[in-house]
């Protein structure tokens, strides 16, 4: 049994906006291994980002957590902590960037432009490591040479204008690793960047989670990317996680007519001269309340009870659950469509 | 068969600033862009992609070479009636649908407004109807017309951008990163509902994108950029399926496809510029395979020819 470093417990975050309530989170249940690359993957406004900002304490002031818990076992002494009962800023600073670390989309807007490069990667140093000045500017040189910036001495003393944006992100992993954190959440660590860029930064990514024994979430919604990098995918939609599995499950062998959904819908798969699938409808209103499966809806298979009732996990294999009735052995077959065969054999390339 | 050229750049060339804080963001850049087709350039940022785009419709100054519409040369002074022609024909779809449409006018002005810069006299009832169409057209409803841009999601305040776009009567559309801004699920709508134009209307494309993915699926012929110049150009599956250029490798390389095998095993190309030398031995445009060209000296080119044989 692989240790686990964060259990979600049916987590329900709620944002008050103009007197309505509106269910962000809708009941989340998940679990985190020490060590692994987790990607968690849906469109805008499914609920991602604010499921792990509130890892950290960083929600909207008015957004809440209303139900559930997040407990946290990594802590150096040892000690569970439930990250949802934890009030006050001060207890928070414990968490954020010592146990917990973010990295942001766009690495223009999270450095600070009036500061050197090195100061700000020391600042988290002198901050969250008990050691001198001239130590922490001997570790802040090593971070840089880490997250492959050449000539670190000189850049060191260089600005955030005088990087290009694949440097800068490494500059913002810099200052993420320096804090020693034991989850790294990267929030769309590469939309912003080029390809060749991003590759660079996965493979960076993946580096460092070794050296530096990190676990690590990555939001994005490129399944490309979560190809390249994940050992574990979540899908979400509605704020709730519909589909959980190995890399190699959610795309060989997905079982949510949402994944499939997703999956159809990626320009890598299209044939030329033929429309390429797109979901129909839009996403549910999460200010009313969700009646059965959210994506009822939207999905051409949908079987009369995804309308009444809310599907429960059904399991696939030990590493791998679903949250659609069709896995209920009382269902009929429904044959996934043809693009999940057509990865499996391989066939985009 | 000999196809119509609808858009013939010669040599162009866009310079920033001048003297000493000269930039030549675009050097040189030659290619054909026929009727009916689309054509895609694929570069990373300061490619100079978005400045050939803008050069196209007269954003930015060219500062040398010629771009040619339908036999008429379009860049520097032009009559005015050719300049009415032009503008008329050749429309531009931007990234940002939520920078590029104007906060405080309404969704019928917003569409309407380069009809009636054409067309003054335009009556109301007669300019309704071709805003309620162009709604239609792209998938909206008549009634958004008296809404504002914020009312909207960012898959139809693209589609906004389209309409405005179309309600010209365009034969020639510059798209400029029309779908990076987007949603996944949205993408695929929206390249949809341009491919479904292009049928119709039989409209020429210009696709500039930095994700060869996508490109493949729209486009008919690529031209790979490269810090102003282009460096490979071919027919897109054969652009795919046959790289030569090594940057054009690096480029496919590092494309992440969903698809995690192919991904844990992949070998990543990295281009590095100094692999090239030419300071004896120049590059020029060589044609590597049929139809299929590339930017290499005598012995580079002998090397590319081997690759596929």
């Amino acid at each position: 049994m692989r240790e686990h470093i964060l259990t979600v417990n049916d987590l329900e975050i709620q944002f008050k906006l103009r007197g309505k309530c509106l269910n962000a989170i809708r009941g989340v249940s998940m679990e985190m291994y020490k060590g692994e690359i987790l990607a968690i993957v849906g469109e805008s406004g499914s609920g991602k980002s604010v499921f792990t900002k509130s890892f950290m304490g960083l929600l909207e002031q008015n957004g809440h957590v209303a139900g559930g818990s997040v407990v946290y076992y990594g802590s150096d002494d040892g000690e569970e902590v439930d990250l949802t009962s934890i009030k006050k800023e001060k207890d928070w600073m414990k968490i954020r960037g010592r146990e917990i670390a973010m990295i942001m989309q766009d690495p223009m807007t999270s450095l600070n432009p009036l500061k050197t490069i090195g100061a700000q990667i020391m600042e988290a140093v002198l901050l969250h490591q008990k050691v001198g000045r001239g130590e922490a500017k001997a570790k802040t040189l090593e971070y840089l040479t880490d997250v492959g910036i050449q000539d670190p001495e000189v850049r060191f003393n260089q600005y955030p204008h005088e990087f290009s944006g694949g440097m800068r992100q490494r500059v913002v992993i810099a200052i993420a690793i320096a804090c020693k954190p034991k989850i790294l959440i990267c929030d769309e660590p590469t939309t912003a960047l080029d390809v060749t860029i991003q590759a660079q930064i996965l493979d960076l990514i993946k580096e460092l989670r070794h050296k530096y024994n990190l676990s690590v979430i990555l939001i994005t919604h490129d399944l490309g990317v979560v190809a390249n990098i994940a050992d574990r995918v979540a899908v979400m939609y509605a704020g709730d996680i519909i589909e959980i599995g190995t890399c190699e499950e959610i795309f060989y062998d997905s079982r949510h007519p949402y994944t499939w959904a997703l999956l159809s819908s990626l320009p890598q798969i299209g044939v030329k001269g033929t429309d390429l699938f797109s979901i129909a409808g839009t996403p549910p209103n999460l200010y009313a309340e969700v009646h059965g499966d959210a994506f009822a809806p939207r999905n051409p298979r949908a079987l009369k009870i995804d309308f009444v009732e809310r599907p429960p996990y059904f399991q696939v294999s030990p590493t791998h659950k679903a949250k659609t009735w069709l896995l209920d052995p009382r269902a009929p077959k429904v044959e996934p469509p043809s693009v999940v065969e057509k990865i499996r054999n391989g066939g985009l390339i | 068969m000999e196809r119509e050229v609808l858009l013939d750049v010669k040599d162009l060339q866009v310079n920033f600033g001048q003297h000493k804080k000269k930039f030549e963001a675009v050097k040189k850049v030659n290619f054909k862009i026929y009727k009916g087709e689309t054509f895609g350039l694929v570069g990373e940022s300061g490619s100079g992609k978005t400045t050939i785009g803008r050069a196209i419709m007269r954003i930015v100054p060219s500062s040398g070479g010629e771009i040619i519409y339908k036999g008429e040369k379009i860049n520097g002074k032009i009559s005015g009636e050719l300049d009415k022609k032009v503008i008329k024909e050749i429309q531009m779809i931007f990234q940002d649908p939520q920078a590029s449409l104007n906060e405080r006018a309404k969704v019928d002005y917003i569409i309407s407004e380069g009809l009636m810069n054409i067309n003054k006299g335009i009556s109301a009832a007669e300019r309704k109807k071709k805003v309620d169409q162009a709604l239609l057209d792209v998938g909206l409803l008549p009634e958004f017309a008296t809404r504002f841009p914020h009312e909207f999601s960012g898959g139809q305040r693209q589609r906004i951008g389209i309409a405005r776009a179309l309600i010209m009567n365009p034969e020639f559309i510059i798209a400029d990163e029309p779908i990076s801004a987007l949603d996944v699920s949205v993408r695929a709508q929206v390249l949809n509902l341009l491919a479904d134009m292009q049928k119709k209307r039989q409209i020429t494309y210009l696709f500039i994108a930095h994700d060869l993915s996508v490109m493949r699926f729209i486009t008919d012929r690529i031209a790979v950029i490269r810090k102003g110049e282009i460096v490979e150009m071919a027919e897109t599956e054969e652009l795919i399926t046959h790289p030569v250029h090594p940057y054009t490798r690096a480029l496919l390389s590092a494309i992440p496809m969903p698809d995690p095998k192919h991904e844990k095993e992949k070998k990543l190309l990295v281009y590095d510029p100094d692999m090239h030398d030419y300071s004896v031995n120049p590059p020029s445009w060589q044609e590597v395979r049929p139809e299929h060209y590339v930017l290499a000296n005598e012995k580079e080119f002998k090397e590319y020819k081997k690759l596929y044989y």
